[in-house]
């Protein structure tokens, strides 16, 4: 079914702010807003949901946590058991103080990569992937507010587009995507 | 003028400050001096004394005391004979296997196998030393009723001791030596202790706690004014209101290190001239730690401190009335040379006051570390007046978002908190060189509980509790966990200060308490007089409207 998407450009965060907050007063839903750098205070006006990285981040961490104990406890206890600091005891327990920056980080190391990964994969930008924004120069100085009329049933496109241009729009597009 | 505190929490505090008082007088007639037991089996027991006081005949005349108290410990029928030994073995582990050592704990960890692990206690003079043995008196009832598990072992020693002692469990099961031994250590049978050693070292406690809170709030502000930073200028008042109060730790510290240069008390045992000269270690720190080089460092300290601490409430007032930059570029001048000071001072002071109690042992860690503890208690009680204020309506500018960057501060020294314990920790036990190691010895043996119980709530719930954002923002969980940590901020002072002080012999009772409330209600009533003084906004400090608009 094909969709009608509309395009506003902007040249400063401040006015696309705006002009978001113009848009949703009316009702109008904003699919999507690509900017060169993260926009302060955009996603509670276009009603972003709250990102659950962290939640991610903590079983990564988690994840390489226990990796590290189980790769320590069997290389420097049940292998080829280690006198540590001149304490031969080999159990793991009594041996903990010389494990925990290993165990540290390892955990950061796994925290950090997939929190990266999966933020890449999560906004489809791992290397390679082709680009999605509307414009080139949204990686550069401009601004785009996304419309999709899918999302907005009760208006029309004439009537979005009315109210775009009530905003200090610098170009307009609209566009038919399959 | 700022904020009047209610004259119903100006009463509360006085309360307190009262309450606190009787309950600290009342927990001075409390204080013991322990013995320690070491079973060698059913019927001898040896009792030793770690350490030995300076006003000995004082001493002597309790000791005696508790002799016929120990005789007639066990009722009529045993009799007990104590063998005096004290003065013969100076060194309370020679002569005895030192495994008995850890009277209170099970093996001290791997790095225990030390024999000299009492050593620095050793240089206090020679130990309480009695070799008790009992005697059951009624020796047929005993062995009628004596279905005793040991009879056969009590039989043995019969052959090479003199006395008589047969029936090993006598009666009711017991074991006269194990329970002679229980009495020594839950204090039953123990010698007051004349020389007050609890109160002083709580003083010196408290006096170091509420002196770091108020230096953790004037080093933030120091902080703020360097880096010229705008988001907490509404809060700034508060962090100037509560280093205000850093005349009552000082008042306090004054008085703990007064006394203990004129002998009144031995918190520190450099400043005992036989030990300074007999001790080799203590010797050779000879250059650094004397009373006089000791005195001119704390009065630079305390001036410095204290006159930077008048010197920024002076001239943001006069910002006040003024307005302009000048002020503003002055501050921000003379806080870097404060800072510079501070980043001296705060580790120097450590090692004086703290560090210097362990004379022997010596950390190049430990000034970061007690830093850090400083900076957190400061910080959770500028927490705990932000909110209060803003509960009472005063602080109309701080919203949501001051105060989660407050949170923030107090997740992330929490944090530096534990990562310098921890660091300090790590080295030492990985090392296990004996005059390093002794000091962590002495904590797990004798504090262990308390040692790592306060490690694991400074550590763990903070990191729990405070990752979240909702949380940084939510008052109650603030205050809840903010308190505990707290106190568990307080305990690692308690940490820092007792095993060096007061040994195996610590306890918890009215007098920590008592203190700890008189402390604390002094200390708010000082800061609200502080608050008071002046408005709670810096009406014209440069960066005040980006603070207001503060949000993230």
């Amino acid at each position: 079914m094909a969709d009608k998407v509309i395009y506003a450009m902007y040249d400063d965060d401040d006015t696309t702010k705006d002009a978001a907050k113009h848009l949703v007063s009316k009702g109008v839903h904003v699919s999507e807003v690509y900017s060169p750098f993260p926009i302060h205070g955009i996603d509670p006006i276009i009603g972003v949901k709250h990102t659950r990285l962290g939640i991610n981040a903590f079983l990564y961490g988690i994840t390489g946590t226990m990796l590290a104990m189980i790769a320590i406890r069997f290389m420097m206890i049940q292998d080829w058991p280690m006198n540590i600091g001149g304490k031969p005891n080999f159990s793991f327990f009594y041996n903990i103080p010389s494990f925990v920056p290993i165990l540290f980080e390892f955990t950061v190391l796994c925290a950090a990569h997939g929190m990266a990964f999966t933020y890449l994969l999560r906004n489809k930008t791992l290397p390679g992937m082709p680009a999605r924004n509307p414009d080139p120069r949204t990686t550069d100085d401009r601004f785009v507010i996304e419309l999709k009329l899918e999302d907005n049933h009760g208006f029309t496109a004439e009537q979005l587009t009315a109210w775009v241009k009530e905003t200090e729009i610098v170009e307009l597009e609209e566009k038919v995507i399959k | 003028m700022g904020f009047q505190v209610s004259g119903k929490v100006k009463k509360i505090l006085f309360g307190l400050v009262g309450l606190g008082v009787i309950l600290m007088v009342a927990g001075i007639f409390t204080q013991k001096r322990y013995l320690f037991p070491e079973v060698h089996d059913d019927h001898h027991l040896t009792v030793i004394s770690n350490y030995e006081g300076y006003s000995e005949e004082h001493y002597q005349a309790a000791l005696n005391d508790l002799k016929k108290e120990v005789e007639g410990a066990l009722g009529e029928d045993y009799v007990i004979h104590i063998d005096d030994k004290s003065g013969v073995c100076t060194d309370p582990t020679h002569g005895h296997d030192h495994e008995a050592e850890g009277h209170d704990h099970e093996g001290g960890e791997a790095t225990a196998d030390h024999g000299d692990e009492h050593a620095d206690h050793a240089h206090h003079g020679p130990a309480v030393l009695w070799h008790i043995s009992i005697e059951a008196k009624k020796q047929e009832e005993a062995h009628a009723e004596g279905e005793n598990h040991e009879g056969g072992h009590a039989e043995e020693h019969d052959d090479h001791n003199d006395h008589a002692s047969h029936g090993g469990g006598h009666g009711h099961g017991i074991i006269p030596a194990e329970e002679l031994a229980s009495m020594f250590e839950n204090g039953k049978l123990s010698v007051k202790d004349a020389e007050n050693r609890r109160l002083w070292s709580n003083l010196l406690v408290n006096g170091f706690f509420f002196f770091g809170i108020a230096l953790g709030a004037l080093f933030y502000l120091g902080l703020h004014y360097a880096t010229e930073s705008g988001w907490g200028v509404v809060l700034l008042r508060v962090f100037e209101g509560i280093s205000s109060a850093i005349w009552l730790g000082m008042a306090a510290l004054f008085v703990v290190l007064l006394a203990s240069t004129f002998g009144m008390t031995h918190i520190y045992p450099w400043m005992d001239n036989d030990i300074a000269s007999t001790d080799a270690i203590i010797y050779g720190k000879g250059a650094y730690l004397n009373k006089t080089f000791f005195w001119i460092r704390i009065a630079a300290y305390f001036g410095i401190f204290g006159s930077f601490m008048m010197w920024f409430r002076k001239t943001s007032r006069r910002e006040d009335e003024e307005g302009g930059v000048e002020l503003h570029f002055k501050l921000y001048r003379r806080s870097a040379l404060f800072l510079v000071f501070f980043a001296v001072f705060s580790s120097t002071m450590a090692w004086d006051i703290i560090m210097s109690i362990d004379t022997h042992w010596f950390s190049t860690l430990f000034g970061w570390y007690s830093f850090s503890g400083i900076w957190l208690s400061g910080m959770i009680m500028v927490m705990m007046i932000t909110l209060y204020l803003k509960s009472k309506g005063s602080l109309e500018y701080v919203n949501e978002n001051h105060i989660h960057d407050v949170g923030k501060w107090m997740f992330a020294i929490s944090f530096l908190w534990s990562y310098l314990w921890f660091s300090q920790f790590m080295l030492i036990w990985y090392s296990n060189i004996p005059e390093e190691v002794t000091y962590f010895i002495a904590r797990f043996n004798d504090y262990k509980y308390i040692f790592m119980g306060m490690f694991a709530v400074n550590f763990v719930l903070p990191m729990v509790f405070f990752m979240s954002r909702d949380t940084k923002r939510s008052a109650p969980y603030l205050i809840v966990i903010g308190l505990i940590i707290f106190i568990g901020h307080w305990f690692d002072v308690f940490c820092m200060v007792m095993p060096g002080t007061v040994f195996a012999e610590w306890d918890y009772g009215m007098l920590e308490i008592g203190m700890f409330m008189a402390f604390l209600g002094g200390f708010l009533l000082l800061v609200f007089k502080g608050l008071a003084s002046a408005p709670l906004v810096q009406k014209n400090h440069p960066y005040l409207q980006e603070s207001i608009h503060h949000e993230f």
